[in-house]
């Protein structure tokens, strides 16, 4: 037997082992080079490709590279300490440092390339699948051809060899320091009692309570600056809370007899103790990874999701045209768009009206008045209720996320023919109409107040705005750009002498940047969600045979193999679900300050996030725990 | 009174005839209430084996071992659990004590898991603590003690539920002298204090000789039995006599400690 074949068949007699750390590595190469074959894609490189999805698709492919290589590394270096015994058996049998390094080299280097070469097999498999989806998210008209630049091959294998490569370099430095003896010992070095401090716990409960809070009543403009600090707090908070916390509250269970020594929890509670102890950082990193990976993709969504209702916010109908003192050109345009409308059987219902001109003393500078009936019109087209005026009340109209709303007047003058007339003002929200095209405020007028003054003012100087409601606008963007492409009528600005605004444009544009965004964060999401889930199987996959010998003592002693079931149930359901549930709350206070910022219910994405999440940490939990005990069984 | 009772106990092992191994031949035992036993033959002769038969761990190929009265083989894997925890005591060469709980919890553990109550449980502990020397160490974890200290808290492990028999499996195998002295002593006194019934397998002639009979045994075969009189010196010689015509390998046993 040559040293090579010794290493050799180290790998394929041990395949069972090294299959977990075999396959997170295998699939990590697949995703990477799914993405290569994206950048390095001809139709994607050469093409006015939009820029935003190509910068979007580098950064996924940069953040998929260094969380691999973070992965591969923790991956390597348990699976490395699980078999510190056998490297000290070797080392008393004579081995020697170098050989030892060569052997680890030898073995990792065997594993690294085939996971290239079977991951880029998987890759190439998938690559079609995602080029449909992505050719389906972007609603490009051609789809992206099937085709694999070497240029990719070369680059996933190229960086992936040198990755496993640099990782296998550091695990032996993890090594070095350690004498024969410590190798011999392993993990059987002895357990020390646990330590822990309140002070650090209370901490933990303050720093995460604090960052709570400032996620529960962040708005849009205070959002931004409060991320940093709320990261900052909820971070470490975790931190303690999983190193600390955990292990003073299974102490304190500890100190109540009699629920302590009552049937299995003796034997539950101590070892929980020593696993939270032994395992805190890993359920730490989990559960952040996880939260990342919910809040991300929950935001995300949930934008996603409430799309429609930010494009209504924004602009409440559906179309729109407006201009100053040129009645005849705004309706003729109307009436064009209007035919179009009509030849492809879209539903639709609208409304004209002119915005006269005025001067309040109380707000400086022009305004412009609206009457009731024609405010009552528009509210009934966006499907609101109707506001209510008393004889002495105007309505100022603000905008969506209006910064004026402080600077409103109490009550205001308007001096019809050299007669004053004092109105008390209610502050409204205007989501009956589209309102971008105006600079100053806008003010409801009762109807017989606007007639009086519209009489008099200046009809240069009138604004005419016609508005079309849609039915069923969502379905029938493409229609709408059409009809008003034919007429010219897409991309106009303020200065134009008509003004359109369009909500299918706004949408579409949201929907186009969001689902890339969507796509990608999703992907990355799962990513990291799957990467947490095999740290936990790695962590219990290296702690088996400890656990093994701890169950065959008690076995001996007569413990059923019931009991031993619901005790190893129990505490690894533990180990699974009390990272997910930090996760889950931090995330639901993310989605709360979301909720904040945003119209839309983000109830039903969140629900949908978590559920698919958790459904799938389910399944994980259920496997992990069969192997688990399946293996348990077979050993007694 | 018998507490236990093994009838024509036969473990074979392997499938094929050609391969099998008879690890235990076709041995009948009684043990009677009170009686402090010892199992002694060289490697391989079947000592755990027949432990390990008598003291349910493992189930015998033919034979039926009967303890208190009731049959073994009948009953189902959680049965013989429950039954192994309410009924046997048992210490091991490598103590089994679980390092994530303290000397005191590992003592509790099987009135624990039998769900009784705290204040008997404290009663109980009291009591054997003090007769086995070790009240002092109670808080302590397992790896804070000695060796003897350690199985001084099994055999308490062992006792604390009031067993109607004690098993040992090479007790002082991995101790020094004057720790095995001081195990063995702990034995003998539940035997002539408690009249604890006790099933010792060792291969150590200095703790065989604290037993009142010690049953050798051979090729899976009962060799020959021999009783204690009143000098336990005398008894140690007979046992060093036994052995040597026994035979087997001499290395096996460890030097001899007096």
């Amino acid at each position: 037997m040559t040293f090579r074949q010794f290493a050799f068949n180290n790998v394929k007699r041990n395949a069972r082992q090294y299959i977990t750390y075999f396959l997170s590595c295998m699939f990590s190469v697949t995703i990477f080079f799914m993405y290569a074959v994206l950048v390095f894609h001809p139709e994607v490189m050469e093409t006015e490709f939009r820029e935003s999805v190509r910068r979007s698709i580098m950064a996924a492919e940069i953040i998929i590279f260094v969380f691999s290589f973070l992965f591969v590394l923790y991956s390597n270096s348990t699976f490395v300490k699980s078999r510190k015994k056998e490297f000290g058996l070797l080392s008393t049998l004579g081995i020697s440092r170098s050989q030892l390094n060569r052997l680890i080299m030898m073995e990792n280097s065997l594993i690294g390339i085939l996971s290239i070469i079977l991951g880029l097999a998987m890759g190439a498999i998938f690559s079609k699948l995602f080029l449909l989806t992505l050719t389906n998210i972007l609603e490009l008209g051609d789809p992206l051809s099937y085709y694999i630049s070497p240029l990719a091959i070369g680059i996933t294998a190229g960086a992936y060899f040198i990755m496993f490569e640099l990782n296998s370099i550091f695990v032996l430095f993890s090594i070095r320091t350690k004498t024969i003896m410590e190798l011999f010992r392993g993990a059987r070095s002895p357990k020390k009692k646990p330590k822990f401090s309140w002070i650090l716990s209370i901490l933990s409960l303050l720093l995460i309570g604090y960052g709570y809070y400032l996620a529960w009543t962040a708005d849009l403009i205070s959002i931004i600056p409060r991320m940093l600090p709320i990261l900052a707090l909820v971070v470490p908070g975790s931190y303690f809370l999983f190193t600390q916390l955990s292990v003073a509250l299974t102490s304190l269970l500890q100190k109540r007899k009699s629920l302590y020594y009552k049937g299995t929890h003796l034997l539950t509670i101590s070892d929980l103790i020593f696993k939270l102890r032994d395992n805190s950082r890993i359920l730490f990193f989990v559960a952040i990874l996880s939260a990342v990976a919910f809040t991300s993709s929950g935001v995300l969504f949930g934008a996603f999701y409430g799309l429609e209702e930010e494009a209504k916010k924004y602009t409440p109908n559906t179309l729109s045209f407006s201009g100053i003192g040129n009645r005849e050109t705004v309706e003729e345009k109307a009436r064009l768009v209007s035919q179009e409308l009509k030849r492809n059987d879209i539903h639709y219902s609208a409304h004209y009206s002119q915005l006269v001109k005025g001067e309040i003393p109380e707000l400086d500078g022009s305004v412009r008045f609206l009457s009731l009936s024609d405010f009552h019109i528009y509210q009934t087209m966006s499907g609101l209720e109707k506001l209510k005026l008393k004889e002495n009340e105007a309505a100022i109209l603000l905008f969506p996320n209006d910064h004026r709303e402080d600077q409103v007047p109490g009550s205001l003058t308007v001096s019809i023919q050299n007669e004053e007339h004092t109105f008390a003002v209610k502050k409204v929200r205007n989501n009956a109409f589209n309102s971008r095209y105006f600079q100053s405020y806008l003010i409801v007028l009762p109807d017989q107040f606007y007639e009086a003054y519209a009489r008099v003012s200046d009809p240069e100087q009138t604004v005419h705005l016609h508005a079309i409601e849609i039915d069923g606008w969502t379905s029938k963007t493409d229609e709408i750009q059409v009809a008003l492409q034919e007429h010219n009528l897409r991309h106009l600005k303020v200065k134009d002498d008509i003004f359109t605004e369009n909500r299918a444009e706004l949408y579409t544009g949201l929907k186009q940047g969001f689902g890339i965004s969507l796509y990608f964060g999703i992907f990355i999401s799962v990513l990291f969600f799957l990467a947490a889930g095999s740290i936990l199987y790695f962590r219990m996959y290296q702690d088996i045979d400890y656990d093994l010998n701890h169950y065959r003592s008690l076995y001996r002693i007569g413990l059923t193999k019931k009991e031993m079931k619901n005790i190893a149930t129990r505490e690894l359901s533990f180990l699974f679900f009390l990272p997910m549930l930090i996760a889950v709350l931090h995330s639901s206070f993310a989605f709360k300050a979301l909720q904040n910022i945003l119209s839309a219910s983000v109830l039903l994405p969140a629900f949908i996030i978590f559920g698919g999440f958790l459904g799938v940490h389910l399944i994980n939990f259920f496997i992990v725990r069969n192997i688990y005990v399946s293996k348990l069984k077979r050993a007694l | 009174m018998n507490v236990l009772k093994a009838e024509n106990l036969s473990k074979i092992y392997g499938k094929r005839s050609s391969l099998q191994v008879k690890a235990i031949d076709n041995i009948s035992l009684t043990v009677k209430k009170g009686e402090f036993i010892g199992v002694m033959g060289p490697s391989g002769s079947g000592k755990t084996t027949l432990l390990h038969l008598l003291s349910t761990i493992d189930s015998p190929t033919s034979g039926s071992v009967e303890i208190n009265g009731k049959q073994i083989s009948s009953m189902t894997d959680g049965k013989l659990a429950k039954f192994r925890r309410r009924e046997m005591g048992f210490v091991f060469q490598d103590f089994n004590l679980l390092d994530t709980l303290t000397i005191e919890e590992n003592i509790l553990l099987p009135m624990t898991l039998d769900h009784q109550k705290i204040r008997d449980m404290e009663k109980r502990l009291m009591d054997v603590s003090r007769k086995l020397e070790i009240e002092s160490i109670l808080k302590k974890r397992t790896y804070e003690v000695s060796g003897g200290q350690m199985q001084r808290a099994a055999i308490a492990r062992a006792i604390i539920h009031d067993p109607s028999i004690i098993f040992a499996d090479e007790p002082t195998g991995n101790l020094d002298s004057r720790s095995s002295e001081q195990v063995m002593e702990s034995f003998q006194m539940l035997h002539e204090e408690q009249e604890a019934t006790i099933l010792m397998v060792t291969h150590d002639p200095f703790a065989a000789s604290f037993c009142e009979r010690i049953v050798f045994i051979k090729d899976g075969r009962i060799y020959t039995e021999i009783y204690r009189g009143d000098n336990r010196q005398s008894f140690f010689q007979d046992i060093l006599n036994v052995m040597s015509i026994l035979g087997g390998n001499t290395d096996d046993f460890q030097t001899v400690r007096v």
